[in-house]
């Protein structure tokens, strides 16, 4: 018998919302005002400037360097809104990108779903394709970036949608591993399968995240210890491991949570997984729970 | 003014280079502490350094700071965190100043000077609207009224 609880856990979730196509902008100006390095110093510009626009009066490699102080998605959107040339310059240097990837390195390992599934590109005849994917990375990581950074912390378990098994429907269901307390009122809150003779058969607990994708860091299991059972025994699984995937048809989105705890027969048919972790061994320990640290996106 | 020629005799000869401002004041920095700047390290090399170096892009006031950064940042048991209190002190101008000490940490290639600048200027971009920056930095190039509301359709998120 398995006797699990998953705690709240700090997770990521996204959402990418399509927004107009945006109009092209003018062409900037060449900035180079500095003479870069590795001349002889007589040969340098007389003129020293009173500051003014950095970003029109800088060489590129040095207004790259002051924006990449910033790590805040949304400074680097105000940046967008100072004028055309910073616009540009944002946009053209893929700086929304380098910032998502530098705070979530694993966005990295996603880069083709976000080419080819979320914002594909649109080609009309009169525009430039080169900036036109300039703009469409932009808008795209923007998203990210920011959608990324407002859900640190936050729990990305939407609901409890279905267990293999369950030992008692209500007192013992799927739904109580989400309560972030040890108890509801005077009970214990935990699930229970209904028990194997067989220690080799699995148990299978699925969960809907809160949004399409989302970036988990932490997964946290805590087994229970049934303090109704002499000697306070902790019934916990030998091992887990976690999966991740998408339901294979969008029709089902809706009304797939089945916490009836008749079993779910046909998870495995419902679902694609894209990402299978490791097994992990679980401390028998009621107070401590296991987490698994590895991120990974899942889309 | 020339350096010395008198580098070989003991005790502690201390090469020294001179630099020249754009307003004709000169400089005299050690060849150590000149060595932070790549620019200089190449003249250096080249033995383009035996006589006064003249910086037009630099002035006076300016040229004097650098020299100033350099000595200290050539300083043997410093301890990290006085020197990034002095660092904090070396910065705490106005951008103007910022702005100029970019210039010349650019074209004399001084990456700590560079880094240290351009992170203040970034620093002070950090939770400002458009509007604040506009004035800060005084740029004048403007947006149509019509891609000014685009714009800010886009990034609306950002001024909630």
């Amino acid at each position: 018998m398995h006797h699990l609880r998953l705690l709240h856990q700090p997770h990521l979730r996204v959402q990418c919302s399509p927004s107009p196509p945006q109009p092209l902008l003018l062409e900037l100006e060449p900035n180079s005002m500095v003479a870069t390095g590795r001349t002889r110093a007589c040969g340098g510009n007389p003129a020293m400037a009173d500051g003014g626009d950095f970003v029109q009066r800088l060489v590129r490699d040095t207004t790259l360097d002051i924006f990449e102080h910033l790590d805040d998605p949304s400074d680097l959107a105000r940046v967008c809104a100072v004028s055309p040339t910073w616009r540009q310059f944002v946009i053209e240097n893929g700086l929304c990108k380098k910032l998502c990837f530098r705070l979530f390195p694993e966005v990295s390992s996603v880069t083709h779903v976000v080419k080819v599934k979320i914002e594909p590109i649109k080609v009309s005849s009169c525009t430039n394709l080169e900036w036109e994917q300039h703009k469409r990375n932009h808008k795209v990581y923007a998203f990210l970036a920011r959608g990324l950074t407002s859900a640190i912390g936050k729990n990305c378990i939407a609901e409890a949608i279905s267990a293999s098994s369950t030992h008692r429907y209500t007192a013992e269901r799927v739904l109580n591993t989400l309560e972030p307390g040890d108890r509801v009122g005077d009970r214990a809150s935990y699930w229970s399968s209904k028990g194997e003779s067989d220690p080799k058969v699995s148990e299978s607990l699925v969960y809907k995240l809160n949004a399409k994708l989302c970036i988990v860091t932490e997964i946290h299991i805590q087994p229970s210890q049934a303090d109704f059972h002499d000697g306070y025994p902790i019934y916990s699984a030998k091992a887990v491991r976690f999966r991740m995937g998408h339901l294979k048809t969008r029709k089902m989105d809706k009304g797939t949570v089945d916490d009836s705890g008749d079993g779910d027969e046909s998870v495995e048919n419902k679902y694609v997984w894209t990402y299978t972790s490791p097994e992990f061994p679980m401390a028998q320990c009621s107070t401590c729970s296991s987490s698994g640290s590895a991120t990974f996106p899942c889309i | 003014m020339s350096s010395s020629s008198s580098s070989s005799l003991p005790p502690c000869p201390k090469k020294m280079i001179t630099l020249k401002s754009s307003d004709g004041e000169t400089f005299q920095i050690e060849e150590t502490a000149a060595l932070q700047s790549k620019t200089l390290e190449n003249m250096i090399d080249e033995n383009c350094a035996s006589t006064p170096i003249p910086l037009r892009s630099i002035n006076g006031k300016i040229l004097a700071k650098v020299v100033e950064f350099c000595n200290k940042h050539a300083e043997v048991g410093v301890d990290a965190e006085s020197l990034h209190a002095w660092d904090a002190e070396f910065v705490n101008v106005e951008y103007t100043t910022l702005f100029d000490y970019i210039l010349a940490a650019n074209f004399l290639e001084i990456p700590t000077l560079l880094d240290l600048a351009s992170g203040v200027v970034g620093d002070m971009i950090k939770g400002k609207t458009p509007d604040e920056i506009r004035k800060m930095f005084n740029i004048n190039d403007a947006f149509s009224p019509e891609e000014e509301e685009e714009v800010r359709r886009a990034n609306q998120w950002a001024f909630e």
